[in-house]
């Protein structure tokens, strides 16, 4: 692990001594072909579960997550590439642009890997950092203002987060913060504690997971990136949200009466979360936004999920890894449209059916698969939540979620309809159209399809080993 | 003589409140570096060399002298002098003193035998200010200040609670957020010079 550590880091810093864009691209080349090689070496010799320089365990969780940021990076960074070009930027800020994605990279898979409730803490700390230059990249005003918020929100959630992890580490012995060994002695704790540690924990975290309360300034921040970035942060970053939650969860499934409060706690956030997702959804007039919106739609039913539990459990860990093909596929479909209109505003742009047949094709499935239409493997993973909502009995709820996701729908359907059929607003200077980079993108597009149809068993057992906490 | 470092840093959160300058937040913020100094010296049971070289450099060297260098040298280069408030000063001393209430009221309730009830009540006392601050003050620098106040916080109820982290974990969280300050340092002084302010109002071009 030090070794890769060590070796991707160097690797990420190396374009900011290099001369030119190509040996940027070589660079970032290395760097995924070192992240590919690390989850194969795990892999093939048998290493999963094993413990690394003490704070670090390649449990299954880490590794299935390592793999999916892995693959989003790697056509976030053949995206980038393209996206750059047609900005023209300097070399300068091509090669900071890259040290970044890669140092954020670097940062996220510390997130995943981290097996110490504190360094897990600096990790997603670190990733703030790293973030903050991709958000910036753009140099407008409006950039400007997100990055700012993003830093200081997130700075000051994840302060508070810390004030939880001090609350939870009051049951540590001997100062062991390593997750196994809260495990074992969380059940002695004050449950007061606890619950404010869980509370303080989850709200920080929230900045991250995109969900309520914190979920803004992933929105901001999804807008001001460059699309490739923001496919990447929305994708990979968020899941390191997650993962960080589904952690603590794990934790605290040992907590006896705190857990069950615990799990009102996600239930309530996850239906703000889908509220909010549901409003915005229909007020927002970016396209970008409009996504990220969707991620905090989708957040808030992963938290239900993990709120009820059970089956549905299951179900929120599969939505997370399907939204991830999803999400980071419509991302870099959007950064195909900013390059042919130069705008995201969706009351400007239009008739894109006619201007870029294979992007709005691809537009317009991603949408059907990101609205949980059969055989997206969302559906899937929503049917799962809704059958152990209606076998808890909870027909409010499932009547709640039912109401938003209606809402949901309506609006993203009512945006890809208005994307390729209403008619642009102005004279807009229309770019040359990259088939390739749609074709690329629709391929994250169908192995979400395919998992929707055919879930390989490696996967339903990954998932298996991952949610049972007995 | 904890105590009266306690009183005492009780006293630079009364005074935060009323505080009109920025330079005097500053001040603030190296008072309280050296009062967490004297405050983490008192407590150490017994000397370990390495213990004490990195509470010297956490409180005496960060918290007191760099932080504040650091705040100092972006007030000389965006030249912003006074808080602008929603709120009189009067108002600001009522809220603080409501927030001093409130902690020694949560404190009560909350606190168990394994907790210092004096640490548990001002750290949340600062945490507290920390958020007022944010919220009743509209240049984005008093933000800062204030996220620097939560962060004092945070380290005083670290004493509270009698958690002791790995040396490892401590430095790492340290560095996170000395990088943290210079990076909103850094961004602060871009908003001045792009934006050409420092009002917080200003900051919300981007909505839906």
């Amino acid at each position: 692990m030090l070794i890769f550590l060590i070796l991707t880091t160097l690797l990420a810093l190396s374009p900011l001594v290099l001369r030119s864009m190509r040996a940027t691209n070589v660079v970032a080349g290395i760097f995924f072909a070192t992240n590919v090689a690390a989850i194969a070496l795990l892999l093939v010799f048998g290493r999963i579960d094993s413990v690394m320089l003490q704070i670090f365990r390649a449990d299954t969780l880490a590794v299935l997550f390592h793999a999916l940021m892995t693959l989003v990076l790697g056509f976030a960074l053949l995206h980038s590439s393209s996206y750059l070009k047609a900005e023209d930027v300097s070399t300068t800020s091509y090669k900071t642009y890259y040290t970044l994605l890669m140092l954020l990279a670097v940062a996220i898979t510390c997130v995943y890997y981290s097996d110490n409730v504190a360094m897990t803490w600096v990790f997603l700390e670190a990733t703030t950092i790293c973030s903050a230059g991709i958000i910036y990249h753009r140099e407008f005003s409006q950039s400007l203002e997100a990055t700012w918020k993003y830093i200081f929100v997130c700075s000051t959630g994840i302060a508070m987060a810390y004030l939880g992890i001090l609350l939870l580490s009051t049951v540590a012995q001997h100062g062991e913060l390593d997750y196994a060994s809260l495990r074992e002695v969380i059940e002695l704790g004050n449950p007061l504690y606890l619950k404010v540690a869980f509370l303080l924990i989850v709200v920080g975290y929230s900045c991250k997971m995109e969900i309520f309360p914190l979920y803004t300034v992933g929105v901001d921040a999804n807008y001001a990136a460059p699309a490739p970035a923001s496919a990447f942060i929305s994708t990979a970053l968020v899941n390191a949200g997650f993962l960080a939650i589904m952690r603590i969860y794990t934790l605290f499934s040992a907590a006896g009466e705190v857990f069950a409060w615990a799990r009102h706690v996600l239930i309530l956030i996850g239906i703000l979360s889908l509220a909010v997702g549901a409003m915005f959804l229909r007020r927002t007039n970016n396209y970008k936004r409009f996504l990220s919106y969707s991620t905090v739609e989708n957040m808030g039913i992963v938290a239900i999920g993990m709120g009820i539990g059970g089956v549905a459990l299951w179900a929120a860990v599969f939505h997370v890894v399907c939204h991830t093909f999803v999400k980071s596929s419509m991302f870099f479909q959007v950064g195909i449209i900013r390059h042919i209109y130069d705008s995201y505003r969706i009351n400007r742009i239009g008739n894109y059916l006619n201007i870029n047949r294979t992007g709005a094709l691809c537009f317009y499935i991603g949408t059907l698969v990101l609205l949980a239409f059969p055989p997206s493997p969302l559906f899937i993973s929503e049917v799962m939540i809704f059958s152990e909502v209606v076998s808890m009995g909870s027909w409010w709820l499932l009547a709640v979620m039912l109401i938003l996701m209606c809402v949901v729908i309506y609006s993203i359907w009512l945006r890809a309809l208005r994307l390729n059929y209403h008619s642009n607003q102005d004279k807009l200077h229309l770019s040359e159209v990259n088939r390739r980079l749609s074709y690329s993108a629709a391929v994250l597009l169908v192995v979400a399809i395919v998992l929707g149809l055919w879930q390989p068993d490696f996967l339903s057992e990954a998932i298996d080993k991952i949610v049972n906490i007995g | 003589m904890t105590l009266s470092l306690i009183i005492l840093y009780v006293l630079t959160l009364i005074y935060l409140a009323i505080a009109e300058r920025f330079r005097s937040h500053t001040t603030i913020l190296t008072a309280q570096g050296l009062l967490l100094f004297g405050i983490a010296l008192v407590r150490m049971h017994e000397f370990h060399p390495v213990e004490m070289g990195f509470i010297t450099i956490e409180t005496l060297v960060f918290k007191a002298i760099a932080i504040p260098a650091i705040l100092l040298h972006v007030i000389r280069k965006t030249k912003i002098n006074r808080i602008h408030t929603s709120s009189s000063q009067f108002g600001s001393l009522v809220m603080s003193i409501i927030a001093l209430v409130a902690s020694c009221t949560i404190t009560y309730y909350m606190a168990d035998d394994r907790t210092d009830m004096i640490f548990f009540g001002v750290a949340l006392y600062a945490l507290l200010s920390g958020l007022i601050l944010i919220v009743s003050r509209r240049r984005i620098f008093a933000h800062l200040v204030g996220f620097l106040i939560i962060e004092n916080g945070v380290f005083l109820f670290s004493m509270a609670i009698g958690v002791e982290l790995p040396m490892l974990i401590n430095l790492a969280i340290m560095l996170d957020i000395l990088i943290s300050i210079l990076i909103l340092g850094m961004f602060l002084r871009r908003v001045d010079d792009d934006i050409h302010t420092d009002e917080s109002d200003a900051l919300t071009s981007i909505k839906d």
